[in-house]
């Protein structure tokens, strides 16, 4: 019994995750739907095709492509989610003190010895 | 100590030919065996002197052997008149044929071993007559048995001697049996095997009974039985008598030694041994008479029918266990031990006898094919008249007589003195057996010997008189001959002089004393067999001398019956047809059937298959894709989470 | 509760070998093509160093907000896994060298994935768990395609790789679970709530995620299916590292898990590893006897092996997890030992991998087929072996714990194993040689006699402090 009351409790919590989601998705129809309404629409070929770079979206999993692109999207990745770390990061300093400080230094010093390593590998160079 | 130096030298000196035979050679392997030996019997002599003579029977303990629950056995070798005896006898007659075997076996390659079989098994026989228990005892039975196997077989390239050994050791083994169990039945009876706790204990266990199937049979009469039937198969007593005559398959020495001498006596010894046992199981010597008596009286028909000299000797020597074995049956066990001596020494030099005529026909044993070589080699036809004579007991009474005359005389009189019906039973088979001892004995005599020269020209011309490593020990067994009997006599069987001589070694029922009776019998029972034995003698020099044409009349004559003791009775056929077919086709239906396809098939083979089956479909899971080891995975973890919802 | 810098010291080994591996990377990447054979050895050299740090702690201790613990089982179990990183790199010396996988990053990433393996024995929360795990396992789906020009190499790497997530996957769903029943990810506070009351289902079912999540890193049945082809198609060192360090620290870290937080779900737990263990044993003893490849077979052998060590595991006891840890101590020692024989095949300089190659060592090079001798008996647990004694100790756990038919399963598998063990010796031994094999470099055969000395006689003289030293690990897990 008390483990249910616990659980119900514990669901609880994530009722602003519910809402938020909620929220979230009638932002995205609003947006989406709203731009098919309100814009011109006059379609040509260069238009509709999926990217000026890139692959077709619907198409052979199996092709070639050149590595680099992989390359750079893991790097991007790397540093994009370095950012993700930083906010919550730099929000919260005050409370975490000297020690989340470190930790954060800890973890930039991290990368910038594997943004070292990739530099001096030639990771970055496109050609 | 001079017990143990007097049973381990014969060891030592086996150990040393048998594993650096090489290293010290042919003449060293032969000086350290014979050293031993004659060491051992001087040993021994002085044993007798001072334990039968003296009166100092004696216990020495060795080490402890088995101590398991109430089973207790130690080694200890026991030494009182009895096995002082049996050492003398064993000693005396081993030194003979190892000092005789360099000779014999001068032209064989390999006597390192031979010398090392001889003393291995003289030390095997010596630890069977000087055991304190009967476990002890039976590791040197055993142990003879596999020295016997070992020199049956010292030929191994002989066909013939493979299956003459595998036959002695597979019919001991049934005698075996009978004594395992034989001695079981003393450890549940007497709750141990030593002979010091026994034997005073055999009296209060006179009416225990054994329950068999709701019967009440008497537990010592069974227990008797059965080590009865282990000393049948090492003593060749009919129905296990079969595979001594083949035993002479071995070297001459051998059969001496330990196919008339020592081993096949072993069984006499055992049942005076257990004499304390054996005297409150009158069943059991009833039935041990009668088949002594019939073996004794069986063999010596097959004796004279056969033409290889040393067959006919093996079943004389068959024969005269026949008549210990009846000598104990009527609790003369003196007699029989008696009879054992005298016949230990006329019997191995009967068997070197033979040896020598063999190894002067060179290598020739049918006696068809010898005669007319007395005049050759008169040494050895001396020695072979003595021996007859002593085989066939002929003496002049209250004067002298050669060693058969006072023993088995003894032991036919007191078959008769013991009065029972067995007895005289045994009394008149053994008379019977007699006559035709004395018979066949000089059949051979003049066959051998006598006659024209029946042999080839080159082997005539080779005939030669054996050297004096041979006849050296002819002359020692031949005086044997003469005087063991009349000089036992006192000591073994005589009036007074008999208790003072045993001092409790062999204890006789004072109802049972038939030696005493036998020496206030009547007298033409003594005086029978030796006349019976003469009529031997003077029928033989008229059937193969005077009127050779007797014989073969005869044996027309009486043909269905000449068949069948010329077959010696088709035991071996017999026994080929109710035990030996049905064995292998026993054990050919269980190796093809029980062991191939039931045994076999369904383990290891069939086990190994389907190991192997599963094996291959254990690895054929592995395919090699991805996807079916993602899908193995995920199979996996919902099973393992099913079998919760599932579970009891 | 806020983390201080005193937090540092129970974890200073890891820092020190983390640390240590950037500055190797940094070091690699500054000296060029020749650097392989430097930061090799400095590789070594930090991992001795993390090994006396981690003999100079002692006792019970938990840091960073109690995602960390290290007591006497972390320690044994950490000195094994770097016992194992440092014979795999000394015996991978010469064939990276010769098989065109000269590079500086090779050392690197066992070093990483060793911090990895210490981070998981060292988890005291199932998020540390993860991402010890993950550091780990990232590091060696790297190291399995690092000849990045063999197919098979690649293809060993991405079968690795893609099954691996896969099983992370499970593991985080498990994790995830877990949380959203017991209300928490900390092992201590999860055998609260677990001994306060019944546990639900929701829990089991997490809990049996996460056991399928470990069990795939220890190649457990039937989580097993990429090890034989990962051992086949990765470079032989590979194949040796990872037969040996991440068995050992996979489990170590499922000993941990089951034995810790979910200690009083015995019951529960029991049946799926019991499940695993009869699995693995059998699979593992009767795919090996069709194997023509050794590397297979060692794949197969592992398998087997890591049957035997759950039935240690399954028994839930002090004994059983001392016998465990025992025999992976063995385990490792003569796994490296054959492994280093495996690598030295080679015939005219071209590296041969077929059991069948073996024919005839015994003529060619009598002491390294005695050596292989040593560690097949020992792998089949023929005494005097050091083998026989690890699986004597965790027959004896699991027979006392009531665990009767396991146990009489593993002694079968055991004697079925016995056949492909002898196979190899048999052709080593009695085969005629075909084509002699190279003779092996020195590194390779001082790691094969040290090794084989262990398995016997060494073993039986040292015995003594490893028992008490994994007796003593063990009760730190019971205390």
């Amino acid at each position: 019994m008390s483990s249910q009351v616990m659980s119900t409790e514990l669901l609880s919590q994530y009722l602003p995750i519910l809402i938020f989601v909620g929220i979230a998705a009638v932002i995205a129809a609003a947006m989406l739907f709203g731009s098919m309404l309100v814009a011109k629409q006059k379609p040509d070929s260069e238009k509709l095709s999926a990217y000026e770079c890139g692959f077709e979206p619907f198409n052979d999993a199996r092709s070639k492509f050149d590595v680099r692109f992989y390359l750079v999207a893991i790097l991007f990745i790397i540093f994009d989610l370095e950012v993700a770390f930083l906010f919550p990061w730099a929000v919260s300093l005050g409370r975490i003190g000297l020690f989340g400080f470190w930790s954060m230094m800890a973890f930039l010093g991290i990368l910038t010895i594997g943004f070292i390593y990739e530099w001096k590998k030639g990771a970055l160079d496109w050609e | 100590m001079a017990v143990i130096a007097a049973i381990f030298l014969p060891l030592l000196a086996a150990f040393i030919a048998g594993f650096f035979g090489r290293r010290i050679g042919d003449r060293g392997s032969q000086l350290v065996t014979c050293g031993a030996m004659v060491a051992a019997l001087v040993l021994s002599v002085m044993l007798f002197i001072d334990v039968a003579i003296n009166g100092h029977a004696r216990v020495v303990p060795l080490a402890n052997w088995v101590a398991s629950g109430d089973f207790h056995v130690d080694w200890a070798l026991r030494v009182d008149t009895l096995t002082a005896v049996m050492l003398i006898v064993v000693n005396g007659v081993s030194t003979m044929v190892h000092i005789y075997s360099v000779g014999y076996m001068s032209h064989d390659p390999d006597k390192p071993r031979f010398m090392s079989y001889l003393s291995l098994f003289t030390f095997m026989m010596l630890m069977l007559v000087t055991s304190d228990n009967l476990l002890q005892m039976f590791f040197g039975w055993e142990g003879v048995g596999v020295a016997s196997y070992l020199l049956i077989n010292f030929w191994f390239e002989k066909k013939s001697a493979n299956d003459a050994s595998m036959k002695a050791f597979l019919v001991n083994r049934v005698g075996d049996f009978g004594f395992a169990l034989g001695i079981f039945s003393i450890f549940i009876i007497f709750g141990s095997v030593e002979f010091g706790t026994i034997f005073p204990a055999a009296a209060g266990k006179a009416h225990a009974t054994f329950n068999f199937l709701g019967w009440h049979v008497s537990a010592l009469d069974c227990a008797c039985l059965l080590l009865f039937v282990g000393a049948m198969g090492k003593s060749a007593q009919l129905g296990l008598h079969t595979w001594l005559p083949d035993a002479m398959e071995g070297p001459t020495p051998v059969s001496a030694l330990i196919h008339a001498a020592t081993m096949v006596t072993a069984g006499v010894f055992m049942l005076a041994r257990m004499s304390p046992v054996f005297e409150y199981a009158p069943t059991a010597l009833a039935v041990v008479t009668v088949l002594g008596a019939l073996t004794a009286f069986v063999a010596a028909t097959i004796g004279m029918t056969q033409f290889d000299i040393k067959r006919v000797i093996a079943y004389s020597t068959m024969s005269q266990l026949g008549y210990m074995f009846f000598a104990i049956g009527v609790s003369a066990y003196q007699a029989a031990v008696f009879h054992l001596m005298t016949h230990a020494f006329f019997k191995a030099l009967l068997f070197l006898g033979a040896g020598s005529v063999i190894h002067a026909m060179s290598g020739e044993q049918d006696m068809r094919k010898m005669g007319g070589i007395w005049r050759l080699i008169p040494f050895t036809y001396a020695v072979m008249w003595i021996g007859n004579l002593a085989l066939a007991g002929v003496g002049i009474p209250g004067v002298f007589g050669f060693a058969g005359f006072y023993s088995k005389d003894i032991i036919l009189e007191a078959a008769y003195g013991s009065g029972t019906a067995v007895g005289h039973f045994a009394y008149w088979l053994g008379i019977a057996a007699a006559f035709m001892t004395a018979f066949y004995s000089w059949r051979l005599l003049i066959m051998t010997f006598h006659g024209k020269p029946r042999a080839s020209k080159e082997v005539m011309d080779h005939v030669h008189e054996s050297p004096v490593v041979m006849t050296g020990p002819l002359t020692v067994l031949a005086i044997g001959a003469l005087i063991a009997g009349i000089g036992g006599y006192e000591w073994f069987v005589g009036h007074e002089a008999r208790a003072e001589f045993w001092r409790g070694a062999i204890q006789v029922l004072h109802a049972h004393d038939s030696i005493h009776a036998a020496h206030e019998g009547r007298e033409w029972v003594g005086v029978l067999p030796l006349f019976v034995g003469l009529a031997g003698i003077a029928l033989a020099y008229v059937c193969y001398m005077f009127v050779p044409g007797i014989p073969a009349t005869f044996t027309k004559v009486v043909k269905p019956l000449h068949v069948l003791v010329f077959n010696k009775y088709f035991f071996d056929q017999i026994y080929d047809v109710l035990f030996v077919k049905p064995a292998r086709l026993l054990g050919f239906g269980l190796w093809k059937a029980g062991d191939g396809a039931i045994i076999d098939g369904l383990g290891p083979d069939g086990v190994a298959k389907t190991t192997r089956g599963v094996a291959a479909g254990v690895s054929r899971l592995q395919s090699g894709y991805v996807y079916h080891y993602a899908f193995a995975m995920v199979i996996g973890v919902v099973a393992l989470v099913g079998w919760f919802y599932f579970k009891p | 509760m806020q983390p201080v810098l005193t937090d540092l010291i129970p974890a200073l080994p890891e820092i020190f070998l983390a640390v240590a591996a950037l500055l190797l990377l940094m070091l690699g990447v500054f000296s060029g093509k020749n650097g392989t054979r430097l930061v090799s050895g400095l590789a070594l050299v930090a991992l001795v160093v993390t090994a006396v740090l981690l003999f100079r702690q002692e006792g019970y201790d938990v840091a960073f907000s109690g995602l960390f613990i290290t007591d006497s089982f972390a320690v044994f179990s950490k000195l094994l896994i770097l016992l194992g990183t440092g014979l795999s790199l000394i015996i991978a010396q010469n064939f990276i060298a010769r098989e065109d996988m000269d590079r500086f990053e090779y050392p690197v990433l066992m070093v990483l994935a060793t911090v990895g393996m210490m981070m998981m024995v060292s988890a005291n929360d199932l998020l540390s768990l993860y991402v010890g795990l993950e550091l780990q396992s990232l590091s060696l789906y790297v190291i399995a395609a690092f000849r990045r020009d063999s197919a098979k190499s690649t293809e060993a790497g991405l079968k690795y790789f893609v099954l691996g997530a896969l099983s992370s996957g499970m593991l985080l769903y498990g994790i995830s679970m877990i949380y959203g029943f017991a209300g928490t990810t900390n092992f201590i506070t999860i055998a609260q709530v677990l001994q306060a009351g019944p546990a639900s289902l929701g829990v089991i079912v997490g809990l049996v995620f996460v056991a399928a999540g470990l069990a795939f890193k220890i190649s457990a049945v039937p989580f097993h299916m990429w090890t034989p082809d990962v051992y086949e198609g990765a470079p032989t060192p590979v194949s040796a590292f990872f037969a040996v360090a991440p068995k050992v620290a996979a489990i170590c870290l499922f000993i941990r898990v089951l034995e810790g937080p979910f200690g009083s779900l015995l019951p529960q737990w029991r049946q799926v590893i019991e499940f695993c263990a009869v699995a693995s044993m059998l699979v593992g003893s009767l795919a090996a006897i069709r194997q023509t490849n050794i590397k297979r077979l060692m794949a197969y052998s592992s398998i087997a092996n890591i049957g035997y060590a759950l039935v240690g595991v399954a028994a839930g006891t002090a004994d059983g997890v001392q016998a465990v840890l025992i025999y992976m101590a063995i385990y490792l020692v003569m796994t490296v030992g054959t492994f280093a024989i495996i690598i030295g095949m080679r015939q005219k300089g071209k590296a041969v991998e077929e059991i069948a190659d073996l024919a005839g060592l015994s003529k060619t090079s009598p002491m390294l087929a005695l050596a292989l001798a040593v560690f097949m008996f020992s792998m089949a647990g023929v005494p005097p072996a050091a083998g026989f004694f690890g699986k004597l100790l965790v027959f004896m756990a699991a027979w006392k714990a009531g665990l009767y038919p396991l146990s009489i399963i593993m002694a079968l598998t055991s004697g079925i194993s016995l056949y492909y063990y002898l196979k190899v010796c048999k052709v080593s031994w009695f085969d005629d040689v075909k084509e002699p094999l190279d003779r092996p470099a020195a590194g390779l055969s001082w790691v094969v006699t040290a090794t084989a000395l262990v398995v016997f006689p060494v073993a039986l003289v040292i015995g003594t402090p490893v028992l008490n030293g994994a007796a003593a690990a063990a009760a730190s897990l019971f205390h």
